[in-house]
């Protein structure tokens, strides 16, 4: 009971944060209705995919400190659980989604268990080659269509929500919208919550909170699992959404990357740096690429203009977009 | 005062004559390009770029004198002359981007239909948004079987696939053993039927995988190994040290511009010695890989258009001149392919004399173009509509050409279909 109380109450937050997360969620809300082109729709959509894998990746990146950069195996697992089962048993999206779930999280464990042994840049090292070596794997294996993947056949008339199916993109953004404020509002728990607090002190000095009684090691695995069913479920989600996975698209090193980079980048360890990282970075790549991507002799201009930005903000604040924030507000303090 | 009046009654003229002048200008049809324009396979993007924009300044009217149908109609004649407008966009290899691209030029740019995607990997997701608009897609240059095979209602391909490609490859191999290359005595089939295959593993390159074990059992030749790898690997040189543990006579290659160059590199370097080294197309047919020079004399690789055909097809020769005019370098496989993605929907949107989707469906349903419109070397261009390959062209051919040097230059040369050989062929390759 406590821990859903914990979930709703965003009373430790600045006021000023506040409103601008309302107005946020306001515009969230009607965006659908108000005046959009589809690639803003499509924008949309990938941002709020990200802010879930950053959401989740802040878990145990962010408030654990621990650098993961195997993140896509875990979505990987959520979109290839939901393809098998739609596809081979025809198992709608509702029912495939727990099951994915449930599988990433139990994977979570088993490869959580030794890779918590580890620390600092071995730790980030051991989650790239789990990673890979996942990837590799359903390359390889057949059940699983191996690299060139599993494609969705559609079922029956669209809309059809049974299996996640619709021809207009804004059905697709509602239901992660919902999956959104969901994982928006466990975060707010997560941050209040026993968990949350020894995350944060093992983060600190991991000796010193040994030193307190904190088991150190379990608590890490139970906020790896925790992340991984966030990154699993929008895997699932992925899976409906693009009709087709393949293990370079759901699997890859650089999904993982950029899944640590937007969390990064926006804030790593504040309820906010993930979703400020995708709303810049997402958009950002998306229109870069569309206004340049397509130009005769501006081919690339957009990757390296989207790297400069990136380079600026980091050599900026280190803490990422959340950091200038925090500096701003201190100095007003002062 | 006789100034202004003068003045005014020019400007009440033009502005009377502005609407009726926009009415009958003829009108654009946009067609949507999704090519990777940037990323690993960047150059064959600058490549099927130029070859699509060379084909639609034809159709345009804005070249003359070629002697094609579309370059006489100065715009799609059906259609009030309206010109084809290109909308290029940048997949970068991506499926997931290629969709949102798709979804963009569908629904904010109101493109009559689609061309692309060369990757058959981002192929598949946008034909797959493409089929639920219910909007055509003309597909030239991506070779996965598979594509052809959903019964998707709103796909053609024009390009032969790689089931016909890889069986090509095996009936060369099969010639080479029976002495009907040209140049060449028969081959001992023990001495060549030792294979080896390394395929990048996407989409494209996992399925010539797959064909390459299918028709080695077919034909009686060992696949010592085959091996898939990541196209975007910086370092290639355990797959090639497995490919030389194996101890092919011939190493089979199915790999994107990057990876090809690097893989050639590799083999340099590790001193492979194979007698035959054939490349499926894409990354073997690019000018990055022609620059690698005399390390790239006597590899094979199978093609839709090879310079020598411009020998036997003088329209080819025309269209060729114009891409160096454009480009700097001969019209290749994938420049080509594109070319003639891109004049199959001018025919098609001829033919059906309308922008709605059921009209253009129809038309390429029906659509038959003559091989002599072509640049490439095919019979022509129709459809199948029944079958297990809806969509797919079947009259599509390959060539497998050899780099070889011809006056401190290196060309490729026809060396299958046998009966259209343009030289010896090189046998066995003298190794690095």
């Amino acid at each position: 009971m406590e821990a859903i109380r914990n979930a709703f109450d965003f009373t430790d937050l600045p006021r000023g944060e506040m409103i601008i997360a309302a107005l946020a969620l306001l515009f969230l809300l009607l965006f659908p209705v108000l005046p959009h082109s589809s690639f803003a729709m499509a924008t949309m959509i990938q941002f709020l995919m990200f802010s879930l894998y950053g959401m989740g990746w802040n878990l145990i990146g962010g408030y654990g400190g621990q650098v993961d950069l195997g993140k896509a195996q875990y979505v990987g697992i959520g979109a290839y659980t939901t393809a098998l089962l739609m596809i081979r048993l025809d198992v709608p999206f509702w029912y495939s989604l727990p099951v994915g779930l449930a599988l990433a999280v139990i994977w979570s464990f088993i490869i959580g268990y030794p890779l918590f042994r580890l620390k600092g840049h071995y730790f980030a090292i051991a989650t790239i080659a789990t990673s890979l070596v996942l990837k590799d794997i359903f390359e390889v294996w057949n059940f699983v269509g191996g690299a060139r993947g599993l494609e969705i056949p559609l079922k029956g008339n669209l809309p059809n929500w049974l299996y996640l199916q619709f021809k207009q993109d804004y059905y697709y953004f509602y239901v992660l919208l919902a999956m959104f404020l969901v994982g928006l509002i466990y975060v707010n728990g997560f941050r209040h919550s026993r968990l949350g607090f020894q995350l944060r002190a093992i983060k600190d000095n991991e000796n010193v909170a040994r030193s307190l009684g904190i088991d150190a090691h379990w608590c890490k695995i139970k906020a790896y699992a925790t992340a991984t069913a966030f990154v699993a479920a929008v895997g699932s989600f992925h899976a409906c959404y693009n009709f087709n996975i393949e293990p370079e698209d759901v699997m890859s090193l650089d999904l993982s990357v950029l899944i640590a980079l937007m969390a990064m980048l926006g804030g790593a360890g504040s309820m906010w740096g993930p979703i400020i990282g995708a709303a810049i970075l997402v958009p950002m790549k998306s229109y870069l690429g569309d206004w340049l991507g397509g130009k005769a002799g501006m081919a690339g201009m957009d990757l390296l203009l989207y790297g400069a930005i990136i380079m600026f903000i980091a050599a900026v604040q280190p803490r990422g977009v959340y950091g200038i924030v925090e500096a701003l507000r201190a100095r007003r303090r002062r | 005062m006789r100034k202004v009046v003068i003045f005014a009654a020019v400007a009440l003229l033009a502005v009377c004559l502005a609407p009726a002048m926009a009415w009958s200008a003829p009108k654009e049809i946009k067609i949507g390009v999704i090519y990777p324009l940037s990323g690993g396979a960047a150059a064959a993007g600058r490549e099927l770029r130029a070859g699509a924009e060379l084909a639609a300044d034809i159709a345009n009217g804005l070249i003359p004198g070629v002697n094609m149908t579309m370059a006489k109609n100065a715009g799609i004649k059906s259609l009030g002359g309206a010109k084809i407008k290109l909308i290029f966009k940048d997949h970068q290899g991506n499926p997931q981007l290629g969709a949102d691209l798709a979804k963009k030029l569908i629904l904010d740019d109101k493109v009559v239909g689609i061309l692309g995607c060369y990757h058959s990997s981002v192929t598949k997701t946008v034909s797959a948004v493409a089929e639920r608009y219910g909007i055509p897609m003309i597909n030239g240059s991506s070779t996965s079987p598979d594509l052809t095979k959903r019964g998707f209602k709103w796909f053609w391909r024009t390009t032969p696939h790689d089931k016909w490609f890889t069986k090509d490859l095996f009936e060369f191999l099969s010639g080479l053993s029976k002495g009907k290359v040209r140049g060449v005595k028969a081959v001992p089939k023990d001495q060549i039927s030792r294979l080896a295959a390394a395929c990048e593993k996407t989409e494209w390159g996992s399925h010539v995988a797959i064909e390459i074990a299918s028709f080695a059992k077919e034909y009686g030749f060992t696949l010592a190994a085959n091996i898939l790898y990541a196209s975007k690997s910086p370092d290639l040189s355990s797959e090639v040290q497995s490919l030389i543990a194996a101890k092919p006579a011939a190493m089979l290659f199915a790999s994107y511009t990057s990876d090809a160059i690097l893989m050639i590199k590799t083999l340099k370097s590790m001193k492979a010695k194979p007698k035959i080294i054939w490349g499926q197309d894409a990354g073997f047919d690019k000018p990055e890989f022609v620059a690698l020079g005399d390390d790239v004399v006597g590899i094979l690789t199978r093609s839709v258009f090879l310079p020598s055909v411009t020998k036997m097809k003088p329209l080819a020769g025309q269209v060729n001149a114009l891409f160096i005019k454009k480009m700097g370098h001969d019209l290749d496989g994938a420049s080509a392919r594109a070319f003639t993605g891109l004049q199959t929907w001018v025919h098609v949107l001829e033919k059906a004399g309308s922008t709605d989707p059921k009209a253009i469906q129809k038309a390429c349903n029906t659509i038959t173009i003559p091989g002599k419109e072509l640049v490439v070397p095919w019979v022509g261009i129709k459809f199948s509509t029944k079958g297990d390959e809806i969509g797919q062209n079947v009259l599509g051919g390959g060539l497998i050409g050899q780099y070889q040097k011809k006056g401190g230059k290196v060309v490729l040369e026809v060396v299958y279909p046998f009966d259209i050989a343009t030289a010896d062929m090189i046998f066995p390759l003298k190794g690095y």
